[in-house]
């Protein structure tokens, strides 16, 4: 076991096994990429009741205290395309913050889209996101990186010079 | 893209709360710490510790370099991207033997093909290379064979020996003969050429180890003693005959540099600052050039080379692609 499951490991779960695998290893490869953002692992949870935001890893997510003394944990997205990863993502937090005795309710919202998706942990989504967290540790703990295998999102990614040197 | 940057003269780096400036005899130059990915010392230099620690968090390098021109250290910030996963993949395939053999040799066939290739691009262009590319092809067969590091450093020694005296005929300037390889202080110009570009070339091969998870320390042609950084003089094997020494045949073939830009002082030869300074000017534009890269699909540059040539290194050494050296194709 090389580390604790966190949310980056989440968003890279939905995207690419491997990229998992790699994070989870330390092997961040290009620190000048444009686009490379999944290396920030920061893993405190700040939270901060006056400036009513939660700092969770590198997401920034808006948080409201809503009428009956629950959170509701909103996070912004630019578009619903990636919604299932949002998605799951959300759902993690959630799971997290329960751990740490905190009762949260979840909310995706789409701007541009005005769009807003309600996300709640029920009995159903934590089993998804407790199995969710088991696979990724069962990628972490395999003695090899899963095997490149091109996917669209390559083109985009912070590995890519890596898988295909 | 961050750039190094050369300093020549003599004077001091300050540290100003978050810039770097150095001051010299013709005033203060600021140095940008976003576009600098290291800062290579020729001149006599004062600093201090504020500067090192600022220059750390930037994570900048400082390759030092002494009066004729051959690297002396570097001040190589701790290292910043940390796995302990590779450190150990990477010590692991250096105690086993076999394993460590198996990389030497890949690192020395690298060098082998290159070497040949640059040879046949002379030997298309008129120069009679026959014999010594017919001596370098029969050591090259060897190189899979060889049953340690020593001998396999044999041979690359003899193809070397091969190689360099193919210069005379590449060149074909008595001004620049290349007589024995001599190095610390070399005793002709072209042996000061050569010694000055390979310092050149070590550096840009540990500045790009620096930026992927690979101890510079552990090497496997050149021994670890974990004193001195070795990875970069092997990967460096693979690049000097496509970049140093094709810059070497520019600079002299183009007369950019001359017989007179060398002095002699008690030591040895040295190459006056005008001339190094046009070496470095070839050598950054050689780094630059780009080719094209047939599975990543776009253009690189040779720079860009020299790190896919250390993740292929790290795939061979997390076992999932056996790593094959770089070979230039003209
Ligand atoms: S480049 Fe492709 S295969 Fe490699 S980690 Fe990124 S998404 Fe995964």
């Amino acid at each position: 076991m090389y580390e604790e499951v966190t949310g980056s490991l989440v968003q890279s779960y939905n995207i690419c096994k491997r990229q998992v695998w790699l994070m989870a290893h330390q092997i961040i490869p290009d620190q000048e990429h444009p686009y490379i953002e999944m290396g920030r692992l920061i893993d405190d949870i700040s939270y901060d009741r006056d400036r009513k935001k939660i700092n969770f890893e590198n997401v920034v997510i808006d948080l409201v205290r809503n009428d009956n003394g629950n959170l509701l944990v909103g996070e912004i997205k630019k578009s619903s395309k990636a919604v299932e990863s949002a998605r799951l993502q959300l759902l993690f937090y959630l799971y997290k913050l329960k751990q740490s005795g905190i009762d949260a309710k979840g909310q995706l919202f789409f701007p541009d889209e005005r769009k807003k998706i309600d996300v709640r942990l029920t009995s159903e989504s934590e089993m998804e996101v407790v199995s969710a967290i088991n696979e990724i540790r069962d990628i972490i703990n395999m003695d090899k990186a899963p095997a490149f295998k091109k996917i669209p999102y390559c083109k985009n990614c912070g590995y890519k010079e890596f898988c295909l040197s | 893209m961050k750039k190094p940057v050369y300093i020549f003269s003599d004077g001091e780096l300050h540290r100003k709360d978050n810039t770097l400036y150095f001051e010299g005899e013709n005033g203060r130059k600021f140095i940008p710490v976003e576009n600098t990915s290291e800062i290579m010392i020729f001149g006599e230099i004062s600093l201090n510790k504020r500067f090192l620690e600022f220059i750390s968090q930037s994570e900048i390098i400082l390759h030092f370099f002494n009066h004729y021109g051959y690297y002396i250290g570097s001040f190589y910030p701790r290292e910043h991207l940390n796995s302990g996963y590779m450190i150990l993949k990477q010590a692991e395939n250096y105690i086993d033997e076999k394993k460590r053999l198996f990389i030497a040799q890949r690192f020395v066939e690298g060098a082998y093909r290159n070497i040949r290739q640059v040879l046949k691009y002379y030997q298309n262009r008129g120069k009679n290379l026959d014999d010594i590319i017919y001596a370098i092809e029969r050591l090259g067969d060897l190189i899979a064979g060889t049953s340690d590091v020593n001998e396999l450093m044999a041979i690359e020694g003899n193809i070397r020996e091969y190689y360099y005296k193919s210069f005379d005929e590449i060149l074909g300037n008595s001004d620049f003969e290349f007589d024995v390889r001599s190095k610390r202080p070399p005793k002709n110009s072209l042996n000061v050429l050569i010694s000055f570009g390979n310092s050149l070339m070590y550096t840009t091969v540990l500045s790009e180890v620096y930026k992927t998870h690979l101890d510079p320390r552990i090497g496997y042609l050149h021994s670890t003693n974990f004193r001195r950084f070795t990875l970069n003089l092997d990967v460096s094997e693979i690049f000097k005959p496509i970049i140093v020494d094709r810059v070497i045949f520019t600079v002299v073939s183009k007369n950019i540099i001359k017989k007179d830009d060398f002095d002699q002082d008690a030591e040895g030869l040295l190459l006056k600052d005008r001339a190094k300074m046009a070496f470095i000017e070839e050598y950054e534009n050689k780094l630059k050039t780009t080719i094209n890269h047939r599975s990543l699909g776009n253009n690189v540059s040779y720079r860009r080379l020299i790190r896919l040539e250390l993740y292929k290194l790290e795939k061979h050494l997390m076992e999932e692609q056996e790593y094959t050296p770089f070979v230039a194709q003209w």
